[in-house]
């Protein structure tokens, strides 16, 4: 499946590239620092602003990190740990066929709009899915079959097939509640039952939530959140360091990390993310149509040099398509040691000439130049092309697959998926992998770990790409705000648990 | 006899030849590998075979300088060549054709070129074809050809109302062997200066260009992609921001001094003044 919405989320694009315009940044109106008694008050730095607030028809990242938990919320959630946990269903039964899920609702939950939370709101919400949602990720929720009410606080959704994916879809914004008399202007008037609601938007420069005070579960600390946006990175690091915002939501050039290495004023926090920066190799034509060549490539590669040159080390190394917070992650970094000699050895002596075709943005410009150094050593000539991205880069590559090597941040979560398309721009080709992944979705939960490490490992083994790092989460804030979401690997910013000292 | 050098003409030509002594040398010798990376190595300070010290690759920032001046002069000679060869033939037909409509034509396709930002006609170009160095050269030198038309069209306007063309037009010459023979050696100063000038705006377009991606491609090393390179690190290692940075600024000084520096050499009118004295 092709899901290209969310990678120009690849926060990336705002990039570095226009960080002349530094200087001044925003230190408006947000008030962060006031110190006054109760209305504490917070301002995040952002730098993709959403085009409107209805994440039902309109693509893009912006909008479930803005919105989701903190102002929709779905039956479950994905916790910091990459687990379900309950949200607005109190527990749910799964059938023995694993085709019926029951959630018995949380009691007393209203919309802002002051309509009670119901199971009707829970068929209504689905339905719409299908109904009513334009987005191409809505497919995830193919395999919901019925949604019914059994009385008020009872919702019984019936699968057409065992599926694994549904519960973690469910997590995601398509599992976000919706009121039936609040989705009249969805892209200016979000209503939900979290723990905030939307306050003012000023277009173009932020969007204040202000804590909901008829919310049902624990009230969060902060009762103003301000999300800044800003059009570009250098511009976000201004505004924490003069004080405009409290806190830079993701950094993006982990080099300036050490404007902030003053730790009576500022924190760092790295988490993980679902970013897997993969080196893609072109599976379907010469030279890397070649397992040999493929594995020597992995061989060839340095990937703590790697890290530490291109990324100022900051991140994670994994050998497979498997994020470290999916349950099914196995460490596969030994899988191919650095190991020059045994390269050579197997590509037998030959050299080859191959065009690395990749985005333009820091971390492919940054990762591409160390993998032509070390990729030489070896002898492979690799000609680094960067195209535009996001549509050069789709086009040519990841379109026509018109390349031989490319870099590129997988963002998606739980994405182990596109390698068995082989029409995807990997072209890689192994009928053994799509039965695992069948497999590991209609099995057990064990079974699906299970499947699911042995697909990893059998991506790693046929070296079906290279895996250069997990990019990292970078978050700085000031010192004393507490309860920042460490990794980003859900589709929210979650602002619920924040607090100020 | 021309006239006496002058303190513009000697320091633009001191300038410029370091440039042109770093890119030719560096065909032969670098202290170091410019593009190797090395891990160990990343922002290894000044000193102990590195002049300058080492990027966050690791690669030597002197050797990298020494590169970036051939991908300097390059650009610069392609550019202002394509300008030149383009520009200096439509001023002389502005100047010299009696056809009115065809002078005003030239020159107001010439306007509406002139009115075309180059580096926007580079990032175009850029975005269509691919980023790269021809590309970057091709859009800068397009976007510089009405700065030649126009001077050439202007000299050769002046000096077609000398007698010694009156002269030649009366012996029958004809127009070719005029423009060839009389006109342009007769102009051939001012578009000299004006190819110095255009150089140095040449070398800051392309790093510009190159600034913002649109440029050179890595890892061939360039002024502006240094600077770029070294922008996330200007608080914690300034000299890496520092050295692309000065070397543009005086590779663009010393075109520019030495554009003035010719102008007041071959300047006919400054010569009288001189000797006079």
């Amino acid at each position: 499946m092709r899901r290209i919405g969310t990678w120009i989320a690849v926060g990336g694009l705002l990039l570095s590239v226009t960080a002349c315009g530094g200087g001044s940044g925003g230190t408006g109106g947000t008030g962060g620092t006031g110190g006054q008694a109760k209305e504490e008050s917070l301002a995040v730095g952002f730098v993709a602003e959403p085009a409107n607030l209805d994440f039902t028809s309109t693509e893009g990242a912006a909008i479930p990190q803005a919105l989701l938990v903190n102002v929709y919320e779905g039956l479950v959630k994905l916790d910091q740990a990459g687990q379900i946990q309950p949200l607005l269903a109190e527990k749910w039964d799964v059938s023995d066929d694993r085709k019926t899920y029951t959630f018995t609702l949380r009691e007393g939950v209203t919309f802002t709009n002051g309509a009670p939370f119901t199971a009707d709101d829970v068929v209504f919400s689905l339905d719409r899915v299908k109904a009513d949602w334009k987005l191409k990720i809505k497919s995830q929720l193919d395999m919901v079959e019925d949604v019914e009410k059994k009385d008020d606080s009872t919702a019984v959704v019936t699968l057409s097939r065992p599926s694994n994916g549904f519960l973690y879809t469910m997590a995601t914004r398509l599992g976000a509640m919706f009121s039936r008399t609040g989705v009249a202007d969805l892209a200016n008037k979000p209503v939900g039952t979290g723990p905030y609601q939307l306050g003012a938007w000023r277009r173009g420069d932020s969007i204040r939530l202000d804590a909901n005070a008829k919310y049902w579960g624990t009230k969060p600390k902060i009762s103003t959140v301000t999300l800044k946006y800003f059009k570009d990175a250098t511009a976000m690091n201004n505004a924490l360091l003069t004080g405009g915002i409290d806190v830079v939501s993701s950094v993006q050039a982990p080099e300036s990390l050490q404007q902030f290495a003053d730790t009576s004023r500022f924190q760092t926090i790295e988490g993980t993310t679902n970013g897997e920066v993969v080196l893609s190799m072109n599976n379907g034509r010469p030279p890397f149509d070649d397992k040999k060549v493929r594995q020597a490539v992995r061989h060839a590669i340095d990937h703590r040099a790697l890290l530490d040159t291109a990324w100022a080390g900051r991140g994670q190394l994994i050998g497979s398509m498997v994020p470290p917070t999916d349950p099914w992650y196995e460490d596969r970094t030994g899988d191919y040691p650095y190991d020059v000699a045994k390269a050579k050895q197997l590509l037998g002596g030959k050299t080859y000439d191959v065009k690395m075709r990749i985005p333009n943005l820091p971390y492919a410009v940054a990762s591409a130049q160390v993998v032509k150094s070390q990729l030489a050593q070896v002898g492979i000539n690799a000609e680094i092309e960067p195209l535009e991205f996001p549509a050069r880069w789709l086009d040519v590559v990841f379109t026509k697959a018109d390349y031989d090597l490319s870099i590129i941040n997988h963002v998606e979560p739980r994405d182990m998926g596109i390698f068995a398309g082989k029409d995807y721009y990997f072209r890689y080709d192994n009928p053994e992998y799509g039965k695992l992944l069948a497999s590991a979705d209609a099995g057990t939960e064990q079974e699906q770990t299970d499947d699911l490490k042995a697909a990893a490992a059998l991506l790693s083994q046929d070296a079906a790409a290279d895996w250069l790092f997990l990019f990292p989460n970078l978050i700085v804030a000031k010192k004393g705000v507490t309860g920042l979401p460490e990794n980003a690997i859900s589709e929210s910013f979650d602002f619920t648990g924040l607090a100020k000292q | 006899m021309r006239g006496r050098l002058n303190a513009s003409l000697v320091a633009g030509g001191v300038l410029v030849a370091i440039v042109v002594l770093a890119a030719l040398v560096s065909f032969v010798w670098t202290p170091h590998d410019p593009t190797l990376v090395d891990a160990a190595g990343k922002l290894r300070e000044p000193g102990d075979g590195y002049l300058l010290g080492a990027d966050k690759f690791g690669r030597d920032t002197f050797s990298q300088l020494m590169v970036g001046a051939r991908t300097t002069l390059y650009v610069g000679i392609v550019a202002v060549g394509i300008a030149a060869l383009i520009g200096t033939p439509l001023g002389v037909l502005a100047g010299m054709t009696p056809l009115g409509w065809l002078s005003e034509l030239i020159m107001r396709v010439n306007d509406l070129v002139f009115a075309f930002p180059a580096l926007l006609l580079a990032v175009m170009l850029g975005a269509v074809y691919g980023a790269g160095t021809l590309t970057a050269m091709i859009a800068i030198g397009v976007a510089t050809v009405p700065a030649f038309a126009r001077v050439a069209r202007a000299a050769t306007m002046q000096v077609m109302v000398t007698d010694y063309i009156l002269a030649a037009r009366a012996a029958g010459r004809r127009r070719t062997a005029v423009a060839f023979r009389h006109v342009l050696p007769n102009i051939s100063s001012v578009l000299i200066v004006q190819a110095s000038v255009s150089f140095a705006i040449a070398i800051l377009a392309e790093a510009a260009l190159s600034f913002l991606g649109f440029g050179t491609r890595p890892p061939i090393p360039s002024w502006g992609r240094m600077l770029q390179e070294s922008q996330e690190l200007l608080f914690s290692t300034p000299r890496l921001a520092l050295w692309p940075g000065l070397a543009i600024a005086l590779a663009v000084l010393g075109f520019n001094l030495l554009g003035d520096g010719l102008r007041d050499y071959l300047d006919p009118k400054l010569r009288r003044i001189r000797a006079e004295r």
